[in-house]
């Protein structure tokens, strides 16, 4: 069934949080889910230390998002992540595109677009 | 209206003593915060009950047994008689009094075990050590010094006790932490150490400054009799004429202390690490206890460089043998403890050096740490014999919070997102982003 709904993941810095919150809201794609996660990509090892003894840290606490988009172009909200979490630097993040296959509004039992 | 100087006398030193006992007692509030800041959130309850405990058994257990094992000991090692030892159960209240600012050092000597051996020693094996301190450890410690044992006649000088009380308590720290054996996942089978960072450096530095604190009710409180009354019946000023000197002696050092931890800890890693300031803070404290009365401010400021210094070393030392001190006890109090007993003949004002004197204190040194060390591996033995030493391998993984306590200190712990985008620590007892350094390399 192709429902014309995209599931958007991206993982972005968390003080990035903030400014793509607000990009999502400018293009019109205000709804998301929010987790806290620690992920490793190509952001650089990072030394940490306790009473002197070093230690290497290559998880890297990220901010994990879930946008579903149906009424607008799924490209704008990707873009609008893309703009507003770029540092330029390691560690800035991914984004991921994938379909889904139906959806259900817990409240009124709207099933497919009409559900989002 | 005449004054009697004995009455004013008697007065002005009760107020003292007991204003010096109220601040020594504070010091168990900088133990449980600087001890709670090393441990991990999961072992943050058990380390604030040993804490409490600690006080609560070990104190009634120097009240009702140690202190009279203090007398008993001084009277045997000096040829003396036993008679009268317990008298102060049914003595009167100024003896009561000075009784407490004892119990309150006894319960230092106490409480710096808990440190050593956090996060995996049993609630119920680690209180009848502390029983055991408060009861026989200190009580023979202090006997065989200020009570006038043994060590006295040699002429041993521990002012407030670097030796008597902290070396002390940093040795049984020590063996405990070899007996009861470190924290799983703290040692690679090859023997090379894991850091396992603790929940909270504003509490271990809060402890910190907390403990310092206190720490001038223990050292100037030492000076505890403000007036004596001369033979023409006339006031006059007692142990307290030195009180200055060694307040800015106790202020001094803990600079000294850090400044040494801090600089070593920046040359290593080009960073300055807070915990070993603190923890250089607190060895310069140390320190200091046997000579702050008799020692220029110049000479403690080097003191307290290199017992900040040997902090750093001497915890490394520990980490290459195998032992896990989790809160440093031994760096922080056992051998910086020895580094002031030893040091006394360097830096006393009142004698010129002499070799013997360095002799007196090496034996106080060795004895004190020898009696500390053996009583230590034959009661924890024999905890560790019949099961009391350490909570199982189930019960370390899942905290000592919620297998001794039932508790979870920190329910919410993490769980915040603000709207602001500010991510906090994730709430596990797992170091998610704290992985030991498996060696993975950057990669996409």
């Amino acid at each position: 069934m192709m429902t014309e709904i995209d599931l958007v993941f991206a993982y972005i810095r968390p003080d990035k949080l903030g400014d793509v919150k607000q990009a999502l809201s400018e293009v019109g794609a205000p709804s998301l889910t929010v987790t806290n996660v620690s992920g490793r990509g190509s952001q650089p090892t990072k030394t940490s230390q306790w009473r002197g003894d070093e230690y290497s840290v290559d998880l890297h606490q990220k901010i994990k998002l879930e946008c579903i988009v149906s009424e607008i172009p799924t490209d704008d909200v990707v873009e609008a992540i893309e703009n507003a979490a770029h540092t330029g630097n390691p560690g800035d993040g991914k984004i991921f595109v994938v379909g889904v296959d139906n959806a259900v509004q817990v409240r009124t039992g709207k099933r497919g677009r009409e559900a989002v | 209206m005449t004054a009697d100087p004995a009455v004013i006398a008697e007065g002005v030193n009760l107020v003292w003593v007991l204003v010096a006992t109220f601040l020594v007692f504070f010091m168990h509030a900088g133990f449980g915060m600087l001890e709670s800041g090393q441990v991990r959130s999961k072992n943050v309850a058990n380390q604030l009950s040993k804490n409490l405990l600690t006080w609560g058994i070990g104190a009634i257990g120097y009240f009702v047994i140690g202190a009279g094992v203090s007398t008993i000991v001084a009277a045997v090692t000096t040829g003396g008689g036993l008679e009268g030892a317990y008298g102060y159960l049914f003595g009167s209240s100024n003896e009561w009094a000075y009784l407490l600012f004892g119990a309150a050092f006894s319960m230092v000597a106490a409480s710096i075990v808990s440190g050593a051996v956090a996060e995996r020693a049993q609630l119920g094996g680690y209180l009848v050590f502390a029983v055991a301190v408060g009861t026989l450890i200190y009580p023979v410690a202090t006997g065989l010094t200020w009570g006038g044992g043994f060590l006295a006649g040699l002429g041993y000088i521990d002012f407030a006790g670097s030796g008597v009380v902290h070396m002390v308590g940093g040795v049984c720290g020590l063996v405990a932490a070899y007996v009861v054996g470190p924290r799983s996942g703290r040692f690679d089978t090859d023997g090379s150490p894991n850091v396992i960072p603790g929940h909270s450096l504003p509490y271990a530095v809060l402890g910190t400054l907390i403990l310092a604190f206190g720490w001038f009710g223990f050292n100037v409180g030492t000076a505890v009799n403000v007036f004596s009354v001369t033979e023409a019946g006339e006031l006059a000023i007692a142990s307290y004429a030195s009180a200055g000197r060694i307040a800015i002696n106790t202020a001094l050092v803990m600079g000294a202390g850090s400044i040494g931890a801090a600089a070593l800890s920046y040359a290593r890693t080009q960073k300055v690490d807070p915990l070993m300031t603190a923890n250089g803070l607190l060895a310069g404290l140390v320190s200091v206890c046997a000579f702050a009365n008799i020692a220029h401010w110049s000479t403690v400021l080097v003191v307290g460089v290199i017992a900040g210094v040997q902090v750093v070393l001497v915890f490394d030392l520990l980490e290459k043998v195998g032992i896990d001190d989790v809160c440093a006890v031994f760096p922080v109090h056992g051998s910086a403890g020895a580094l002031g007993v030893l040091a006394v003949p360097f830096v006393d004002t009142t004698s010129a050096f002499s070799v013997s004197q360095l002799g007196v204190q090496l034996v106080g040194v060795v004895v004190l740490a020898a009696w500390a060390a053996a009583t230590t591996l034959l009661i924890y033995g024999g905890l560790k014999a019949v099961g009391w030493a350490r909570v199982s391998e189930q019960e370390e993984t899942d905290g000592l919070d919620a297998s001794e306590h039932g508790v979870e200190t920190y329910p919410e712990f993490g769980q915040q997102l603000s709207g602001g985008g500010t991510a906090s620590v994730p709430g596990t007892d797992t170091p998610t982003a704290t992985d030991g350094g498996s060696g993975v390399s950057d990669d996409d």
